[in-house]
C-alpha cells in the first residue's frame, strides 16, 4: 500500500497545525486532496483507512466525507480527467455539443475512461467560469471558451505529454 | 464611467504583487484601522456604510459583526466564504485572481474588528490555482508585517489560513461551510445557535463573502458615511456583477447600483448588447436561485417604471413580477434559448447539490429534475406542469437551509412567466426538439442600444 513520503508527512503536519489542538479532523479535506494527488488520482479504501489513521479519526469519518464531495474519485480515473461543465450558463453557449464532441473523439460516454487509461470524461455542475463558457477543468486549471478546435488541441497536447512521460 | 472601489486598481500591471499593490495605496486601511481606530469603531463604520452581504442574502454586514458573542477566554474566528458556486457567479474568483491583496487587506481589518487571531479562507476546491495566488499574497503580507505577531506594533496577532473545499455547492451556506471546515460532510446546521454564538469548533464565528470583506477596505479608507453616499437607498456602495450567457461582453463589472438594467445589458461599457444581433428573451439577474424574468419585466417593473440594478429595484414586485439581486450572477438568454431546458439544467444542479438531510429537498429536487427532463424531451403531459408547481411549493420553506428554496424558486418563476412555453412542449413534442417557442411573446421590443 502507498504511504506518504517524508515531505508529504511534513505537509500533513503543517495542515494539522492550522487548527486548534485536538481539532486535527479539520485537516481531512486538504489531506484527502493530497492523498488523491499522490496516489493515482483516486481514493481507495486502503488510502482512506491510512488517512484515518494519520489523523487519528475512525475510517467511517473519512468515508462519509469522501463520498459527499464531488472532487474525490472513489474509483480509478484516466491520467487526464476532462470535467466539462453543463449547467445553465455553459449550456446556453453550447456545452452539450462540447460534451458530445469529446465523447465522439475519444469513443467514450460521460463517466467512462478510454481503454488505454489516458482519458476520463465527466460532466460536472457549475465551476464558476460562466463568463468564459463553455469550459472544463483539467487537473489544477480551467480550459475556457472551448471550441471543437480547442478540444482537438487539448487532446493532442495530453496525448503528446503522455507519450513524452513514458 | 461609474465609481470603482474594488476594481479601480485591478488592472494595474503587477497588482498581484505586494510591492505594486502597496505603491498603489494598498494596506492604508490596515494602518488606519489598527493604529487609530478600536474594534468597536470599525464595526460602527461598517454599520454606517450600509454594506450588505455580497454573497446573495444581502444581510447588513455591520449588524452581523455586532452579533458576535464575546465570552471570556473563548477564541473567535472570522471565516471568509470563497466557496463561490452559484451558477452565473464568478466575481469572487475575479477579485481573488486579479487583486488578491485587497481581500487579504479587508480580512486583516475585519479580523482585528472581530478579534480573530486565526482567520480562514474557505475556497471552493476547484479554484485550486487561486489557492496559490492567495498563499503568495498572505506570505508577502506577513513578510511586510501586516500579518503574524504584533502587527504594526499594536499587539494584535493574526494568521490567515486557506482551506480548500472539495466540490459541494452547499458549503456556500455558512453552517455547512463551518461543518466542512471541521472536516465533515457539508450538512447545514439547525439554527439557533447561530454561528455568531457557536460557529466553527463551537466558537463565536463570523462568515462573510469575499466581496463583502474586500469592501471593508474602501469603507475604512473613505469612512462609512462617504461610502453610503455611493449608490441609492439601501443599496449602498458598489456591487460586482458577473455577466454571462448570450451577451457580447461577458465578464465582471463593478456598478454603483444607480444604472438601469437596460443600460447594463445594452451599453458598451457593460454587456454590450445581445450576441449575434439576437433579441433578449429572458434573464436570471442574480444567480441561479433567483426568479427568471421575461424581457418586458426585466427592463421595466410591472408598473412600467425603469428597473435598476440594485437590491430594491430588482426585487420590485416581489416574486410575482420581480426577482432579486442575489449574488450578482447575471445570466442572459437570447431569443433562441429554451426556458424549459435552461430550468432543467438548474433543477439537475440542485438535485446534484442537495445534501440530502431534508426529505422535501432530497426527494423534491430529484422529482423536479425528472419532470423537467420529460417535458423538455417532449414526453411530458400537461398535468406534469401542475405536478411540478405542486412539488416546488412543497419544498419551499420546509428545509433546514435555503437550498430548498433556491431549488424551488427558479422552477416556480419559469412556470409563472413561461407557462405557455411548457404547454407548447407538451402539444408540439417533435417541434420542441427543433426550435424554441415564444419569441413574439417574450422577446425584448427595445433592442436598440441605449446611449
Amino acid at each position: 500500500m502507498s504511504k506518504f513520503s517524508e515531505t508529504q508527512l511534513a505537509e500533513v503536519k503543517r495542515l494539522v497545525a492550522r487548527y486548534p489542538e485536538g481539532k486535527q479532523k479539520s485537516a481531512l479535506l486538504p489531506v484527502l486532496h493530497l492523498a488523491q494527488d499522490s496516489f493515482g488520482g483516486w481514493l481507495s479504501t486502503e488510502t482512506m483507512d491510512y488517512v484515518a489513521e494519520l489523523l487519528n479519526i475512525t475510517p467511517i469519518e473519512v468515508y462519509e466525507v469522501a463520498t459527499f464531495y464531488s472532487m474525490y474519485n472513489l474509483k480509478p480515473v484516466g491520467k487526464y480527467l476532462f470535467e466539462v461543465c453543463q449547467t445553465g450558463p455553459c449550456m446556453l453557449l453550447g456545452s452539450d455539443d462540447i460534451v458530445a464532441y469529446i465523447g465522439e473523439k475519444l469513443g467514450i460516454k460521460p463517466g467512462e475512461t478510454t481503454a488505454d487509461g489516458l482519458f476520463t470524461l465527466k460532466t460536472v455542475e457549475c465551476l464558476g467560469a460562466c463568463g468564459y463558457a463553455p469550459m472544463m477543468q483539467l487537473g489544477k486549471h480551467y480550459r475556457e471558451h472551448l471550441t471543437k478546435e480547442k478540444v482537438d488541441a487539448i487532446i493532442a497536447e495530453c496525448t503528446k505529454n503522455a507519450a513524452a512521460n513514458n | 464611467m461609474g465609481v470603482k472601489l474594488l476594481l479601480e486598481k485591478a488592472h494595474v500591471q503587477g497588482i498581484r504583487s505586494y510591492e505594486v499593490y502597496r505603491r498603489e495605496g494598498g494596506y492604508r486601511s490596515v494602518e488606519k484601522a489598527l493604529k487609530t481606530m478600536g474594534p468597536e469603531a470599525i464595526v460602527e463604520e461598517v454599520k454606517k456604510s450600509g454594506l450588505r452581504g455580497r454573497g446573495g442574502a444581502g444581510f447588513p454586514a455591520g449588524m452581523k459583526w455586532s452579533f458576535i458573542a464575546k465570552p471570556e477566554g473563548v477564541p473567535r474566528h472570522l471565516v471568509c466564504n470563497a466557496d463561490e458556486s452559484e451558477p452565473g457567479t464568478f466575481k469572487d474568483r475575479y477579485l481573488m485572481e486579479n487583486i488578491p491583496h485587497l481581500l487579504i487587506e479587508g480580512l486583516i481589518v475585519a479580523s482585528f474588528a472581530l478579534g480573530s487571531n486565526d482567520t480562514y479562507i474557505y475556497i471552493r476546491g476547484e479554484y485550486a490555482w487561486i489557492v496559490d495566488i492567495l498563499e503568495q499574497a498572505i506570505g508577502e503580507a506577513k513578510a511586510n508585517g501586516f500579518l503574524g505577531k504584533n502587527i504594526l506594533g499594536t499587539g494584535f496577532d493574526c494568521e490567515i489560513h486557506v482551506q480548500r473545499g472539495a466540490g459541494a455547492y452547499i458549503c456556500g451556506e455558512e453552517t455547512a461551510l463551518i461543518e466542512s471546515l471541521e472536516g465533515k460532510r457539508g450538512n447545514p446546521r439547525i439554527k439557533p445557535p447561530f454561528p455568531a454564538v457557536q460557529g466553527v469548533w463551537m466558537r463565536p464565528t463570523v462568515v462573510n463573502n469575499v466581496e463583502t470583506l474586500s469592501a471593508v477596505v474602501p469603507i475604512i479608507n473613505l469612512g462609512g458615511e462617504e461610502y453610503a453616499k455611493i449608490g441609492v437607498g439601501k443599496s449602498t456602495g458598489t456591487k460586482l456583477i458577473s455577466a454571462c450567457g448570450n451577451i457580447n461582453k461577458p465578464g465582471v463589472y463593478e456598478i454603483d447600483m444607480t444604472i438601469s438594467v437596460e443600460e447594463f445589458i445594452y451599453s458598451d461599457e457593460y454587456c454590450g448588447g445581445i450576441a449575434k444581433g439576437k433579441r433578449l428573451k429572458a434573464c436570471v439577474p442574480g444567480g441561479s436561485s433567483v426568479p427568471i424574468l421575461p424581457a418586458n419585466l426585466l427592463l421595466k417593473t410591472a408598473k412600467g417604471e425603469t428597473r435598476y440594478m440594485n437590491y430594491e429595484s430588482l426585487s420590485d414586485g416581489g416574486f410575482a413580477t420581480g426577482s432579486m439581486m442575489g449574488s450578482g450572477g447575471f445570466i442572459v438568454l437570447d431569443e433562441d434559448q429554451c426556458v424549459v431546458k435552461h430550468t432543467y439544467t438548474f433543477a439537475r444542479f440542485y438535485r446534484h447539490e442537495s445534501c440530502g438531510q431534508c426529505s422535501p429537498c432530497r426527494e423534491g429536487t430529484g422529482w423536479m429534475e425528472k419532470l423537467l427532463l420529460r417535458l423538455e424531451k417532449g414526453q411530458g403531459k400537461s398535468s406534469d406542469i401542475d405536478l411540478l408547481w405542486d412539488i416546488q411549493r412543497k419544498i419551499e420553506g420546509n428545509t433546514i437551509c435555503p437550498l430548498g428554496d433556491a431549488a424551488a424558486w427558479p422552477v416556480a418563476a419559469a412556470i409563472r412567466h413561461f407557462r405557455d412555453e411548457f404547454e407548447w412542449h407538451v402539444s408540439h413534442p417533435e417541434e420542441a426538439q427543433k426550435r424554441n417557442f415564444g419569441l413574439a411573446h417574450y422577446a425584448d421590443p427595445i433592442h436598440i442600444p441605449v446611449g
